[in-house]
Order: structure tokens, then C-alpha cells, then sequence
């Protein structure tokens, strides 16, 4: 009887430790808490999500699905034979678009979006982080609406008359927000590039001088780390987006973007490439360019970029094609398609990819003064179109009419080879300029390939909204 | 919390304290024998009935036990024989007894709980039990596939061809949608890890650069896999929450209780068994073959397009009149044949206070393809030591080494995988090796699986412990009181190490302009587990019934860090990772903490024909979004069993239970996070993560009723089970869509409904019984249907690559396992008036197939023959749908087999007719999973024992045995194996075929001895 007790004291003794030396707590072990950014924000949160925006923003640009390659495809700059993936083609070409696939154009939504809600976190921290002087915070909000701003104009620039959505809250249980029309998210694109232009320009004040941003930026931004320098994009971006609404009929517009050439680094006679890029590195937790596919396994070129291309006074085709594109030994073929030519735009896995560079800024120039089409205004655009063809193409001087539509193909030709394969260019011009119809229409083994005007919406994003908006479902192209 | 825990130890506490007392006593001896064959059972356990006397048998099947000098009862039971009472009228010191064969297996002790268990016979849930005796006819890697076809409701299945395991176990069909699909496999009392580490070959597949973000398609081996069939004695399986509910939140997938061999008090045993075998392909997907350059080029080259291809067909279509050569490419790549062993020794015996068992094993299979194959060695000790009358200890130690060597398939988005490079490529282009040991370079595709296979590596190798202590302590045991104490711990500690190696001489590797590619995967688990319970039995003096009450607690703490190292460029092709100039290193931890309390009262009563049960468990963790909630899981069950109802039925039970389970959320759901692992050029960066958890995120919970007979039949001639059963899970784990324009894809919420329900049956009949002569014939039946009741939330895709090409939808009204897709309206369509607004042509997006099986049956058959025994066992599954998208691969590469074959009446062949249909009627590429499968087959001789003895004096037996196992399968399906998971292990999303490793079968001679 006395042993059982003891025995049975023991035993609840070891019930009682067991128990009492439980706790059942386990943090993230992973990452560190959103709640702590946005309740307590430190410096170094701040500045390091500020970079972070960088990263966001970069997401899904190079991947072989991403914003690049895929805008690409439609626009018949590029085919993707990836022999694991015939979707490549028979979405992406022969259609319908599918809303519901994530990896056929819902990638191109969801990115952006994820980065503009960090962006708002941002915004909201820099509100209430200790330890950051005025002229920091002015320099990091500056930032964070033009990252902000090329965030939407890349969704926009998918979704065309769909329109998107412009959340305003930061709370991801929100009730989503409505969707705006394609004229309001590019109203909020101009009120975000000048709001971040006032920031910036307020840092600068500040200090009483460029002020160099306190925290770091990736080497694709090297040159536009101060508040001043990083105006000159945030006003090139701006005159991207003036020139967009210019060709959808707003005839001040050409204006708005000369003002916004002025204040750029526009440079006719400078480096053609000066620009801001996405970076990419082989580091640790970095990204690399998949556009780099060396052996043309996947990504070819469009063989009629090579047909329409103009020729050199020698004979030979547009330098631009000389130096983009390679002929391959043989050529690839994929459903009935066919390609002998590959990119060579991208010449390493950790080559950067064009954010906004000078080139396409002389090109924005030659096509404000198209659109305002006033004698002086249609020279001015000669000048800029022959230094392009000069520079770039190793082309004679433009020889052409010089009327606004004769002017306006050459200036077509000139971005389409100039901007080649850097983020969709040729698909958002001739659409722009109501010329989807000039794509051609690939014969594959099974149909005839479609031309998109715009990607539907995600399911996702319509599941949640009753009615579905106009944009949802499929789209089949004509 | 404390206040609980002092109440459960109070209560442990009242228990103790009664005391007991013993009478006069006189020695009885006797011998126990076979009732079939005459021989001597050794191990049986001789009871006084209403006493705690208990003896066991030598091996000569004698026993000695002194008793009290009143007429008495002897109980006495052994493993596999039917039990049987003796009288004893006072005086009597001799007792013989022959024991008939258990062939149903309706004596064997089924848990009831996590420390008690009854009598199958008695049981009021289908516990299904398979015994040592039915495990390794065919031997095999892994120990599920030891299962397929021997429990009615379990789904098991393998989901590729790879060797070394990554099977799914299923139990009742879908329980879960998000949440671990897995089973919880409790072995000697601890629970191990099943968890599934992916080898990183994303890294080179970049399988998931595509719609689906997740090293799933990675060919993932659930470690279940480390354990070796060879140890186990039996395998309980709990099928749904009714029976598992006193396993609480971890259990609804239910359980599999596994009990190792332990030895026995006697002279040492030695058992030998020593097989060789060999792997062979078991079915190819086959190849288009071209008759002549014509055919080719009109494929591959068509006017006026593309002149070099022409060149290149025309060049190797160079036999007389422009034939083409036909080469088997599966087979350049699949023939391999290498011998195969397993060699296991065991030894066991002990003294009355000292039993051990002890084992190794070393297995080595190899693979069908170069460079593949598994590997176990396994060394295992079990001690029982008796300290005292009432205090019984138990060691369990299993130290295991695997390695799997698994190839290169599944889902690719390189051109990397085996048979995504096969389907590009044309039969008539030369793989094979070339003299000079070099490899042919593929023109149609960069990549050559052959040369792949030869010269990379892909390799899992597991380290495992696991380790348990058991105490019990028969603290009161006297006339009618019966307590117990016990107390488990258990550890389960592995290292795990994927290394994969692609040198740079691959032909695909300079594709990604970084030639080699070598990848380092170290992951470490820990499983820590406690469980201390009281069993409390009250059975008064009249035995009238019997009252057994237990309490506990199980404490459960996982530990899982995974870190990767990618390295691509290596310099001069050195595998190590460091010899990389492109490296990249992630980490991801998880840690878990779970308590849980039960207590359970069962009660046995009307000489032991009725038994009640009711229990509840509590349970806390830290997955929960609260960790110091408590969970509640009650459970109560009944069952009686009528005896002789009727004259061919010896004995009819009728059963019923209820009972309630649960499905943590994984680690990281609770959790919204800031990644912190990116950076952009160089430069480090924080972004938002995008997923949520809900603030009161919590356990799904199953509520499974089930009901049943069991009858034995014609004096024990046939048994048959038949269960109903109907589980209802709510608050499932769902990811609420969030519409993405609000930055975060998605939040984990509670919510929904799944019902489940579903039939089993397993009959056993004894067809012949002849002394010479017996025919045992065992069938099980199976099959269940699921419907998501009810869904807060719009419908959701579960897997899948897109309605475009079929995915797994979740919708409110419809089966969890329907695949939806696109398909076109047709004339009918619109004359069904269901698409109102609709015109004939239009693409809509409709359920295209589901892949649960319209149901499963078994075929179990034992004949033996004097020393002959032969054993087969055919696995049928009828219905169920795939995705062959493996067949959409192979038609996109124009080499589908059938691919030219002409359509009557059109233009267009099968081929090209199938992918019209891409993406707007993507139901081409879904057929039907029926099949049926010779699983196992065994041709077994005793040798006589004379002829043992005259080798040996000592020897006891020797068996000579052929077996094979996946000899023939017979299907409608054209891929390479209707067993097939592209995704791994999926609560929903299975039956997605992606280039999967091909199937083998494997034939095996054996040796065993005993002495």
C-alpha cells in the first residue's frame, strides 16, 4: 500500500512536469511577421522593403511565361517551341486566352498587384517609422510611387479596355475593388508618376540638394540613385505613358509627354542604352534572365522580323536585326511552325532587361511631334526617326513622306527594332495603333493562329465579384 | 491547463490503492498441439481463467503453471489458432490440447485505443488487421505495397513506376481537400514521420516554372518507405474516424497501428531468408514508326517550309527506298536488368524474464533504367525484460539505411525528364550508346534520355532512428482490480540527403548557358513523442462483465529543417556544389508541439457478447491559430454478438460506431509573412508574403458514423465483414481565393462540408479443407462516393494544369475528384436546353472525369498442397478517370503509336484528331483507370522436415519459394501505368499522368531457414 503510493505520487509527478514544461507556442521560423511591419516599423524594414519593391516589381518580367516572353508571342516579336509546354503555342497563339490558367497570362496580374500592395505597406510604414528623417521618407515615397506607377502600367498595359481594379486598401480581406476603366488606371498612373515627382523634387528641397536614397538600389539603377536622377525616370516613364494616351486620342497629351522629355535623360547623342533595368544575378536568392536560352531550346525569333526588315545601304539587313538575332544551323519546328532564328539580345543568364532606356525615349519624342503633326513638329520627328536609324539601324536617312501617316509607319518600323523583345512593345504599339490586324496569322498543324487585343482577367478575380465584370472568361481573338 | 492536467493525475491517482491476495496452488503441465497437422505450437499462452496466471509454451508446446486446487478453466491462446477453454476438475495435473487455425484472423487483438485493445471478434469497428503471415509473399521496397489489394477500403497506390516507394495510402476516399492526405502510422506506440521531402530536381525539370508553384511534381518518396516489411508482425488499420478518434486531430486520414516482431521465452530461433530477382519493364507506351522519308518529312518538315529537317530525315531515312529505321527508345532507355537480393536474418528467444528479437536486413533492387534502383540496410533490436512480477519494460530500436536512386521523370519544362524528351522524339533517330562509350546527340530535341540516365544521379539517401521505450507497470492485480500504468517514448530521428548531379557532358545541360548542374538537399526530422495512460479493468467476481477504463496523455513534437543548395556552371564538371558559379541557397523550418488528452471507457459484459465504448480526447497544437485551445473528438461505439442465430451461422455481430477526428493545418498557415529570402541583383529586398491564415484557423473535423456485420459461417468455413459507413468533414482547410488585385493570393479559412460514404465488405472462405488439401479464398470489396455538400467559397482548382488542358475543381453539388475542363458544345448539348444563351461550338468548361474508382475489389487465393502452397492475389480497380497528359505530349510530338492511324470517313487521323480537340475539348485526354492487376504470386515448398533434420540436427524448416509481384496487368489504358500521380501524394488531385517513371515487375527466387 505504502510503495503503490509512492509509485502513484511519482507518477503524477511526472503528469504534473510533463505538462507544466509545455508550451505550445512556435513563431514563424521562416520569415518575419507582417504585423510587426505594419504596427511597429523599424528603419531597417523600411528601407529594406524599399528595395524589396525592386524585386517585386522584377517578378515575372524573365520568366518563360512571364511579362516579356509571353507579350512576345502575341505580338509576334518571338515563339516558344519549350517541346514540355505546347501551350506556348496552342494558348498563346491559337487561343482562346484562358482566364483561369495562372501561368498563361494570370502571372501577369498577380506580380504587379502583390508589389502595389507592398508598395502601399510601404507607404503606410513610412508614416509611422522612427528614425527616418522628412527628407528620407519624401526620397523612399517618391520612390514607391513610381515603382507603383510601372506596376499598374504594366497591368494596364495587359488588360487594355478591361480596365483593373485600384485597390486603396492594404487589408487583403477587403472586399476587392472595383474595376476602373482603362482612362482611370492610366488618370492614376499620371497622378502616382507626379505625385512621386513632387516627393522627390520635396526630398531634394529638403536637403538642399540631390539626395542620394537611403536605401540600395539594384545596379540597374546605377546613375539614378539620387532624388534628382530618379525624377529623370520617373518623368521617362511618364512620357511612355503621355505618348500611350496620345494614341488613344488625347491630343494634349503630345505635350504632357514633350514637358515629361524635358525633364528625362533624353540624350540624341548619348548612349542609346542608358536607361533603368531589371537586374539579375546568379547569387544566392537572386533571379536569373531566362530569356537567355542559348541554344534556342525554347525562345526563337519570329522569322518575320528578318523578312521586314529594312536593308543597310550595303545590302545588309537593319543592324538591329544583326545584332539581335542569330541564324541557327537548322531550324526548329513545333507544331507546324517553324523558326531558324533565335534572340540574341539577352547574352548572359544575368543580363538586365529594359525598364525605360534612351532609345525609347528619342522614339517617344519622334511620336509626340507625330501626333501633334505641325510641319516644325513632323521635322522635329525626321531628326529624332534618322538619329534612330542611324545610331541604331546603320539605315540611310529617312527618304519617305513626311506626313503624319507615312511618318507614323516609319516610326512603327523603328520601335518595333528598337525595342525588340524588351517588354511587349510591338503588341501594345499596334494595338495602340489599331494594327493587330497587320500580325500575321501562323499556319500551325491544327489552325491558324489569333491575334489577342488584350488577357482576360484571372478567374480569381472575378470568382469573388457578382456580376463578373466585362474582361472575365475567355478570349478568343480575331 | 494545470488544473487539467492535476485532475487527470487525480484521477490516475484514485485508481491505485487496492490491493490483492492468492491461494493454494498445484502445478499443471501440459502440451499444446496443432489440430490440423499434429505439431507442436510453440508460444501459445495458457490463462486460468479469472486469474492472472498465465504460462507459454516451449517450443516443444509444453508448458508448466501452478494454479489453485479448485476446478478451474484453462484459456489458451497462440497466434493464428482459434482460442479454446479447457476444463480442469480438481486434481487433474495433465492437460493436452489441440488448437484449430484461426484462418480469418478473428482472435487477434485489435486496438480500441492508444493503450487498449479487445478481441476482433468482440470489436465494435472494422479494424482491419493484416499479420506477419500475409506480408512479403512478393517482397517489396516499400511497406504499402505489402497492402495493396488486403484491406477492404484502402486505396493504395503507387504514383510512378520509381523505385524505392511514393505510394499513396487512402483510406475511405477523400477526407480532406488542403490538408495532409497522409495516414498516421503509429509504430510500437510512437507515431513516425510519413512526411515527403522533394529532391530539388525542379531545379532542372522546372517542373513547377508553370502553373504550379511546388516541388510536388518532384517524385517525392513519403518515408514511410524507410520502414522494413520484413520486422512487422501485424498491421492494424483504423479506416475513418470511428475508430481513430482516440488518435484526435492527427487522425482523420485514420491510422495504421504497426506492431514490430518481439521475441519469445525459449531456446534461440534463427530465421534465414535469402532472395534474388530481378526487375523488368512491364508495359512501354510504345512509338509511332515511319514507314519512309515521305511520312517523316510530311510530319516534321512540311512544304516549303524547313529544308533542313528534310536533310536531316532524309539522312537517317536512308534504307532501301527511303525506309526509315525503326529503334525501340523505351527500350534503349528502360531494359536494364540487374540481379537483385535481399538477405534477412533474425534471431529471438529469451528466458521467462528476457525475450529479444533482433534483425538485419539488406536489400538492394535494381532499377530498370541505368543508374536507378533501392537499397535498405535495417538492423532492429526489441528487448522485453520483466523486472519483478508486475513491471514489464520494452526497447524497440530500428536504425535504418535507404537509398533510392530515382531517374528523372514526371513534369518537365526543360526537355529534361525521360519520357518528355521521348515524346519529341521520332522512332526513327538512334539514342542508344555509340561504340566508344559515347552517347548519339538528339536533333529533334537537345537532350538524350539515354545519356541522361547514364550519367547523372539522383539520389536519396535516409538515415533513420527510431527508437521507443515502453513501461508498464501492473501496479494492482487482484481478484477483480486490474491496473496498469504505461508509459512510451519515442523517437524518430532521420537525415535525409538528396544529392543529383547532371554533369556538363549532358546534352541538355549548356541549355540554360550554365553547363552542370549539382544539387544538395539536407533535410533533418525529429519526431518526439510521450504517452502516459492508465488502464483501469474491473471485472467482479460473478464475471459478468467487465469495465475498462483508460486515461492519458500523448505529447508529439516535429521537427523538420530542409536546406537546398543549387549550384549550376561547375567548374571542370565536379559535382560538389561548391563547384558552382551560380548557387543559390534556401532553408525552410517548421517546428509543431501538439498535447492531447483521452480517457475511454469500454465495457464488456453477457460473456463478453456485448462491448461499449465510449471515450473523448482533447487536443491542443501549435498549428492551431490558437495553441491553448483544446479540440474536443468524442467517440462511442457498441457491438453484441449473437451466437448461433441460425444453423450455418456459427456467429453474427452487429456493430456500430461513431466517432469523431481531426486535420491540422500545416505549419505556416496561421502565419502572414514578409519574405526576406530575395534579392535583385545582388541586392537584398523584403516583399509581402501572399498568403493568410484566419484568425481562428483550427482542425478540420471528421464526424464518421459507420455500422456493420460480421458473421462466421458454416462452422468456421467462411467470415464475411460488411460495413456502411458515412464520414462528414467540416471546417476543411480551404485557400480562399482572394481576388489578386488586393496583393494577397490567398487566406487558409475553416469552412465547407465533404460527405463521404461508402461500402466494404471482405469475405473469407475456406472452400477445401483436406488434410492434404486446403483452399483459402479471401475477397474484398470496396467503394465510396464523396460530394462537397457545401462550399462557402466559389469553386477553387485543387490541381490540375488549367481548364484548358483539365484540372481538379472543388464545387459545391459536385464529387471533390471530378476534373473539369474545356469542352465544346455539341448539337445535343444545346438541345438539352442546359446551356441556355449558349450556341453549338461554344467552349465551356465541364466536368470531364473523376478519379475515384467506381470500386475496388481483391482476389486473395491460398492453396497448399501437402508441401506445396500457392498464393496469388489480383487487384481490380473499376473506373476511375487519368489525364494522359503524357498522350497529349507524345501527339504534340506527332509519335503517339496510334498517331497516323486513319479515321473512316475523314481526313484527319486519330492523332490529329485528338489534338483538334486541345484545349477546346480537353476530355480526349481523359481514360479510364480500370484495371487489374496479378499483384502477388507465390509458389512456396516445405521442405520435409526429415529431409531438414538429416542436413542439420538443428534445423527446424526450410522453405523454397518462386514468387513475382505486378506479373500481368490488364487495362484499357494506353499510358504506361493507370497507378499514377504526377503530383505525388494528393488529397484530391491523383491520376494526372505526366511522363511518369515506367512500370516494372519483378520475379524472385527464395531460400528460407529456420533454426
Amino acid at each position: 500500500m505504502k510503495t503503490l503510493s509512492k509509485y502513484s505520487l511519482a507518477a503524477c509527478l511526472g503528469f504534473a512536469v510533463l505538462a507544466a514544461c509545455k508550451d505550445l507556442d512556435v513563431p514563424n521560423l521562416n520569415s518575419p511577421d507582417l504585423g510587426d511591419f505594419q504596427n511597429n516599423p523599424t528603419r531597417s524594414q523600411v528601407l529594406s522593403v524599399a528595395t524589396g519593391l525592386l524585386l517585386g516589381t522584377r517578378t515575372g518580367i524573365a520568366p518563360q511565361n512571364g511579362y516579356v516572353s509571353l507579350l512576345g508571342i502575341v505580338g509576334r516579336e518571338s515563339y516558344n517551341f519549350d517541346p514540355a509546354d505546347p501551350r506556348f503555342v496552342t494558348e498563346m497563339l491559337l487561343g482562346p486566352l484562358d482566364g483561369g490558367s495562372p501561368a498563361f497570362g494570370g502571372n501577369l496580374w498577380a506580380n504587379p498587384y502583390r508589389n502595389i500592395r507592398s508598395a502601399n505597406l510601404e507607404l503606410a510604414a513610412l508614416e509611422k517609422v522612427p528614425l527616418v528623417n522628412d527628407a528620407e521618407k519624401e526620397s523612399m515615397r517618391g520612390f514607391t510611387q513610381t515603382i507603383q506607377a510601372l506596376d499598374y502600367l504594366k497591368i494596364i498595359s495587359t488588360r487594355d479596355s478591361n480596365g483593373a481594379p485600384i485597390p486603396t486598401s492594404i487589408d487583403p480581406l477587403a472586399p476587392p475593388a472595383p474595376v476602373a476603366s482603362r482612362d482611370s488606371v492610366y488618370a492614376h498612373i499620371v497622378r502616382l508618376l507626379d505625385s512621386a515627382a513632387k516627393h522627390l523634387d520635396s526630398a531634394t528641397t529638403l536637403t538642399g540638394g540631390a539626395f542620394a536614397f537611403p536605401f540600395a538600389l539594384s545596379p540597374g539603377f546605377d546613375g539614378f540613385t539620387s532624388t534628382a536622377s530618379f525624377r529623370k525616370a520617373n518623368r521617362a516613364l511618364m512620357a511612355r505613358v503621355q505618348a500611350y494616351k496620345g494614341s488613344f486620342g488625347c491630343a494634349a497629351c503630345w505635350d504632357s509627354a514633350l514637358t515629361a522629355l524635358s525633364g528625362s535623360f533624353i540624350a540624341p547623342s548619348g548612349d542609346l542604352n542608358l536607361g533603368v533595368y531589371y537586374s539579375y544575378a546568379t547569387l544566392s536568392g537572386d533571379e536569373v534572365n531566362a530569356l537567355f536560352d542559348p541554344n534556342a531550346r525554347a525562345i526563337l525569333t519570329h522569322p518575320s522580323i528578318v523578312a521586314d526588315a529594312q536593308l543597310q545601304a550595303g545590302g545588309a539587313k537593319d543592324d538591329r536585326v544583326v545584332r539581335k538575332v542569330a541564324t541557327l544551323s537548322a531550324p526548329k519546328t513545333a507544331q507546324g511552325l517553324s523558326s531558324q532564328y533565335q534572340f540574341v539580345i539577352y547574352g548572359s543568364n544575368i543580363a538586365p532587361i529594359p525598364i525605360i532606356r534612351n532609345e525609347e525615349l528619342i522614339l517617344l519624342r519622334a511620336e509626340a511631334n507625330i501626333g501633334k503633326g505641325g510641319v516644325a513638329d513632323l521635322a522635329a520627328a525626321v531628326a529624332d526617326l534618322d538619329t534612330i536609324r542611324v545610331r541604331s539601324g546603320k539605315l540611310p536617312l529617312y527618304s519617305g513622306a513626311v506626313t503624319q501617316a507615312a511618318l507614323l509607319d516609319e516610326l512603327l518600323y523603328n520601335r518595333r527594332y528598337s525595342l525588340m523583345f524588351e517588354g511587349g512593345h510591338r503588341w501594345i504599339d499596334a494595338r495602340r495603333y489599331g494594327r493587330l490586324g497587320t500580325l500575321p496569322q501562323d499556319a500551325t498543324t491544327t489552325a491558324t493562329a489569333k491575334r489577342f487585343t488584350k488577357f482576360p482577367f484571372p478567374a480569381f478575380e472575378c470568382d469573388p465579384r457578382s456580376p463578373a465584370p466585362s474582361g472575365c472568361g475567355t478570349q478568343v481573338g480575331f | 491547463m494545470l488544473q487539467r492536467i492535476s485532475f487527470i493525475s487525480l484521477a490516475l491517482c484514485l485508481g491505485v490503492g487496492i490491493g490483492g491476495a492468492a491461494g493454494q496452488q498445484r502445478p499443471i503441465t501440459g502440451k499444446v498441439t496443432s489440430g490440423t497437422t499434429g505439431e507442436p505450437i510453440a508460444g501459445a499462452a495458457i490463462t486460468v481463467v479469472g486469474t492472472p496466471i498465465t504460462a507459454l509454451t516451449n517450443e516443444r508446446g509444453e508448458f508448466t503453471l501452478s494454479a489453485p486446487e479448485a476446478a478451474l478453466t484453462l484459456s489458451i491462446r497462440a497466434v493464428s489458432y482459434k482460442r479454446r477453454e479447457v476444463a480442469v476438475p480438481a486434481g487433474q495435473t495433465t492437460v493436452s490440447a489441440s488448437l484449430d487455425q484461426d484462418v480469418f484472423n478473428l482472435e487477434a487483438v485489435v486496438v480500441t485505443g492508444v493503450a487498449t485493445g479487445v478481441e476482433k471478434r468482440n470489436a465494435s469497428n472494422a479494424v482491419a488487421t493484416v499479420a506477419s503471415t500475409d506480408l512479403g509473399y512478393a517482397p517489396t521496397a516499400s511497406l504499402e505495397q505489402q497492402l495493396q489489394g488486403k484491406v477492404a477500403g484502402a486505396d493504395i497506390q503507387q504514383n510512378s513506376g520509381a523505385p524505392g516507394g511514393g505510394l499513396q495510402v487512402r483510406l475511405r476516399g477523400v477526407t480532406s481537400i488542403n490538408a495532409t492526405a497522409e495516414p498516421l502510422y503509429v509504430v510500437d506506440g510512437v507515431i513516425v514521420s510519413d512526411v515527403a521531402i522533394a529532391s530539388n530536381q525542379n531545379a532542372v525539370t522546372a517542373a513547377s516554372g508553370g502553373s504550379n508553384p511546388s516541388l510536388d511534381q518532384d517524385a517525392l518518396v513519403n518515408r514511410i518507405a524507410d520502414l522494413n516489411p520484413n520486422d512487422i508482425e501485424n498491421i492494424e488499420v483504423l479506416r475513418g474516424a470511428s475508430a481513430s478518434a482516440i488518435y484526435g486531430q492527427k487522425a482523420a486520414n485514420g491510422v495504421l497501428v504497426i506492431t514490430t516482431k518481439r521475441g519469445k521465452a525459449g531456446a534461440p530461433k534463427f530465421d534465414v531468408l535469402q532472395r534474388f530477382g530481378f526487375f523488368e519493364m512491364s508495359n512501354e507506351f510504345g512509338s509511332r514508326t515511319f514507314a519512309d522519308a515521305t511520312e517523316a518529312i510530311a510530319a516534321y518538315a512540311p512544304a516549303p517550309k524547313d529544308s533542313e529537317t528534310a536533310k536531316l530525315v532524309n539522312s537517317i531515312c536512308n534504307l532501301p527506298g527511303g525506309a526509315c529505321p525503326t529503334y525501340n527508345l523505351e527500350e534503349q532507355l528502360a531494359s536494364e536488368k540487374p540481379l537483385s537480393y535481399e538477405t534477412a536474418l533474425s534471431i529471438s528467444g529469451g528466458t521467462d524474464n528476457t525475450q529479444y528479437f533482433a534483425s538485419a536486413t539488406a536489400k538492394d533492387d535494381g532499377g530498370i533504367i541505368a543508374n536507378t534502383g533501392f537499397k535498405r540496410q535495417a538492423v532492429r533490436l526489441n528487448l522485453d525484460q520483466r523486472l519483478g512480477s508486475r513491471v514489464r519494460a520494452t526497447l524497440n530500436t530500428n536504425y535504418t539505411h535507404t537509398v533510392a536512386q530515382r531517374g528523372l521523370t514526371n513534369n518537365d519544362n526543360t526537355g529534361t525528364s525521360f519520357y518528355v524528351v521521348l515524346s519529341a522524339t521520332p522512332s526513327f533517330v538512334n539514342l542508344g550508346k555509340l561504340p566508344g562509350d559515347t552517347f548519339a546527340l538528339n536533333p529533334f530535341v537537345p537532350s538524350n534520355p539515354v545519356q541522361t540516365a547514364a550519367l547523372m544521379k539522383n539520389d536519396e539517401d535516409v538515415w533513420r532512428f527510431i527508437g521507443s521505450l515502453n513501461a508498464q507497470w501492473d501496479a494492482v492485480q487482484a481478484g477483480s482490480h486490474y491496473l496498469r500504468f504505461i508509459a512510451t517514448g519515442g523517437l524518430d530521428q532521420f537525415s535525409q540527403q538528396n544529392s543529383l548531379f547532371f554533369p556538363p557532358e549532358l546534352q541538355f545541360e549548356p541549355n540554360d548557358g550554365e553547363p552542370g548542374t549539382s544539387l544538395l538537399t539536407n533535410s533533418d526530422n525529429l519526431n518526439f513523442n510521450v504517452n502516459a495512460s492508465a488502464v483501469h479493468t474491473y471485472t467482479p467476481s460473478s464475471n459478468a462483465f467487465s469495465a475498462t477504463t483508460s486515461i492519458g496523455l500523448q505529447h508529439a513534437h516535429r521537427e523538420l529543417n530542409v536546406a537546398r543548395i543549387t549550384s549550376r556552371n561547375l567548374t571542370a564538371g565536379q559535382e560538389i556544389v561548391s563547384a558552382g558559379t551560380n548557387i543559390q541557397i534556401t532553408e525552410e523550418r517548421s517546428e509543431i508541439k501538439d498535447l492531447g488528452f483521452f480517457a475511454q471507457e469500454e465495457f464488456l459484459a453477457d460473456q463478453q457478447r456485448l462491448l461499449l465504448t465510449a471515450g473523448i480526447r482533447a487536443d491542443q497544437s501549435s498549428l492551431n491559430a490558437d495553441a491553448t485551445k483544446l479540440y474536443y473528438f468524442p467517440k462511442a461505439s457498441g457491438a453484441y454478438r449473437f451466437r448461433n442465430p441460425t444453423s450455418w451461422i456459427d456467429e453474427l455481430k452487429v456493430r456500430g460506431a461513431y466517432g469523431e477526428s481531426g486535420n491540422e493545418p500545416l505549419y505556416g498557415q496561421k502565419f502572414t509573412g514578409l519574405r526576406i529570402t530575395g534579392k535583385v541583383g545582388g541586392v537584398a529586398g523584403t516583399v509581402a508574403g501572399d498568403t493568410t491564415g484566419a484568425k481562428d484557423l483550427r482542425p478540420e473535423r471528421d464526424r464518421e458514423f459507420e455500422g456493420g456485420i460480421d458473421a462466421t459461417l458454416w462452422g468456421s468455413r467462411a467470415n464475411l465483414e460488411f460495413t456502411v459507413y458515412q464520414k462528414n468533414v467540416s471546417d476543411l482547410l480551404l485557400p480562399r481565393q482572394l481576388a489578386p488585385s488586393g496583393g494577397v493570393n490567398f487566406e487558409i479559412v475553416n469552412g465547407g462540408n465533404l460527405r463521404t460514404r461508402g461500402v466494404e465488405a471482405a469475405l473469407g472462405l475456406v472452400p477445401l479443407q483436406k488434410s492434404d488439401l486446403t483452399w483459402l479464398f479471401r475477397t474484398t470489396f470496396s467503394l465510396n462516393r464523396s460530394l462537397i455538400t457545401e462550399l462557402p467559397l466559389s469553386s477553387f482548382i485543387a490541381g490540375g494544369f488549367g481548364a484548358s488542358i483539365g484540372e481538379f475543381r472543388i464545387e459545391q453539388g459536385a464529387s471533390p475528384t471530378q476534373m473539369v475542363g474545356n469542352d465544346t458544345l455539341t448539337t445535343a448539348d444545346i438541345a438539352s436546353g442546359q446551356y441556355p444563351g449558349h450556341a453549338v461550338g461554344d467552349i465551356v468548361v465541364r466536368k470531364i472525369g473523376d478519379a475515384n474508382p467506381d470500386f475496388r475489389m481483391s482476389f486473395t487465393n491460398d492453396i497448399t498442397y501437402g508441401r506445396l502452397s500457392l498464393h496469388f492475389l489480383l487487384d481490380w480497380q473499376h473506373g476511375s478517370d487519368i489525364l494522359n497528359l503524357t498522350r497529349l505530349l507524345y501527339d504534340f510530338g506527332q509519335v503517339t503509336p496510334d498517331y497516323a492511324n486513319p479515321i473512316p470517313g475523314k481526313t484527319e487521323t486519330v492523332g490529329e484528331h485528338r489534338l483538334a480537340g486541345f484545349q477546346v475539348v480537353s476530355k480526349n485526354y481523359v481514360e479510364s483507370a480500370t484495371f487489374l492487376k496479378l499483384r502477388e504470386v507465390t509458389l512456396t515448398y516445405d521442405l520435409p522436415a526429415t529431409f531438414m533434420h538429416s542436413l542439420w540436427s538443428g534445423a527446424r524448416y526450410g522453405r523454397l519459394s518462386v514468387s513475382g509481384r505486378n506479373l500481368l496487368t490488364s487495362s484499357p489504358y494506353t499510358g504506361l501505368d493507370p497507378e499514377v500521380s504526377n503530383f505525388g501524394n494528393q488529397a484530391v488531385a491523383r491520376n494526372i499522368d505526366v511522363a511518369p517513371f515506367p512500370p516494372s515487375r519483378s520475379f524472385w527466387f527464395s531460400v528460407e531457414l529456420g533454426f
